[in-house]
């Protein structure tokens, strides 16, 4: 699932996250498919951020899989002798790959 | 290229911080709320009028209050149901992270959400171990690199003589603090706490991060922090100064009772509000300038 601005959704994408109101009342239930109609709405509502499924924006400066990856094996180069923290590189690993999925 | 710096300049900031000459003072709102809080008359509701008048900064301690990282089931409204909800010392303190982190957000945009990372992966923790006040914990990860805000501030171009090390000799920032100026963020930030009468209770996990065996009183919060500096920095949220995840205390993770199994778990809990906060991150940044300017009353 990715977070991304409201100014950037487009028809089709499918709600990960229930948006809510400031007070905690859901305006858009998870699961729900945009519309051209739903998107304008939330606007109106002040609605900013939505979180979709998939990873469907790619934002400005951002890796590829690969490229996140590589930046991970990097990130833990100088760790490699503590096997605690080369299975938090392999737990972040999974995560990583199955946000692109 | 060989990597040159002034020495006495360094030497110049070493002295001023002795003296708290470099250091920010603390803002006036926070000196007034730690006036208020000695008066035993003083009803939530006051203090929530005084924090309401400066509007951006209500602003922002409402959206830190209701995002990710303090996960209440509803939401909260206004600055004195905060307040009541949170008890004076936590709103004291996010007031105080609220009011510092604007200079900073528009600055070391990295930075800001490596901190407002380690702040959500911090309350995870602590409300995984059922630790009372989960809250001030996560203020004291907001403000852990605070040092290196004051550095920055101070010493602009020996900054970029800072990163030039990193890059050309790879050492981590704190290590390259230590060779260059002789002094590091954790210590700066020591003494930045000192200078503001903060509690051990912030102030020992700001300090001992990299060395959580150094602290005396608050060894769980400062353990907690260390942890959630190296899981943020595992995950690549935000930018601590280098990339590297930083070396993890064996002794740290094992005093708060967490197992290899529940890593998966914690991560997975982790993410969810690290994707939460992606769009908080942007939507903070922009609300200063969306804000209507403070009504006086």
């Amino acid at each position: 699932m990715q977070a991304i601005p409201l100014t950037l959704a487009t028809s089709g994408m499918t709600l990960a996250r229930d948006i809510l109101r400031e007070d905690g009342i859901i305006l858009c239930g998870k699961g729900t498919v945009l519309s051209v109609a739903l998107i304008e709405r939330l606007k109106r509502l002040g609605v900013q951020t939505i979180t979709v499924e998939g990873h469907p924006i790619a934002e400005e400066g951002e890796k590829t899989l690969e490229g996140e990856l590589a930046d991970l094996e990097e990130r833990f180069r100088p760790r490699t002798g503590d096997p605690l923290l080369m299975r938090v590189k392999e737990i972040i690993k999974d995560l990583i790959v199955t946000s692109w999925q | 290229m060989a990597i040159e710096w002034d020495e006495e300049k360094i030497a110049g900031f070493r002295e001023k911080l002795r003296q708290a000459k470099a250091l920010p003072t603390l803002p006036g709102i926070v000196s007034k709320l730690t006036q208020m809080v000695e008066d035993p008359s003083v009803s939530a509701d006051r203090i929530g009028r005084v924090i309401a008048k400066d509007q951006i900064l209500a602003a922002k301690l409402l959206k830190l209050v209701n995002s990710a990282f303090y996960g209440f089931p509803g939401r909260i409204s206004t600055v004195s149901s905060a307040v009541i909800l949170l008890g004076f010392n936590v709103v004291r303190s996010l007031v105080l992270s609220a009011s510092i982190f604007e200079a900073m957000e528009k600055t070391v945009v990295g930075l800001w959400e490596h901190s407002l990372g380690c702040a959500a992966i911090a309350n995870v923790i602590a409300r995984r171990l059922s630790i009372n006040d989960p809250e001030e914990i996560s203020t004291a990860a907001l403000l852990h690199d605070i040092g290196k805000v004051v550095i920055r501030e101070n010493l602009a171009e020996e900054a970029a003589v800072l990163d030039e090390a990193i890059l050309g000799e790879n050492i981590s920032l704190y290590e390259a603090e230590q060779r260059i100026l002789k002094i590091n963020h954790t210590q700066v930030g020591q003494r930045l706490c000192r200078h503001w009468n903060l509690p051990d209770r912030l102030a020992e996990p700001i300090a001992y991060h990299h060395e959580p065996k150094k602290s005396a009183n608050h060894y769980v919060s400062t353990a907690i922090v260390h942890v959630a500096d190296v899981l943020v920095r595992a995950r690549g949220f935000g930018f601590g100064g280098d990339k590297w995840v930083p070396a993890l205390d064996h002794n740290a993770w094992a005093a708060l009772t967490l197992r290899e199994e529940d890593l998966p778990g914690l991560i997975a809990e982790a993410e969810e509000v690290l994707v939460e906060l992606r769009g908080f991150s942007f939507e903070i940044q922009t609300l200063g300038e969306k804000c209507p300017p403070a009504i006086e009353s």
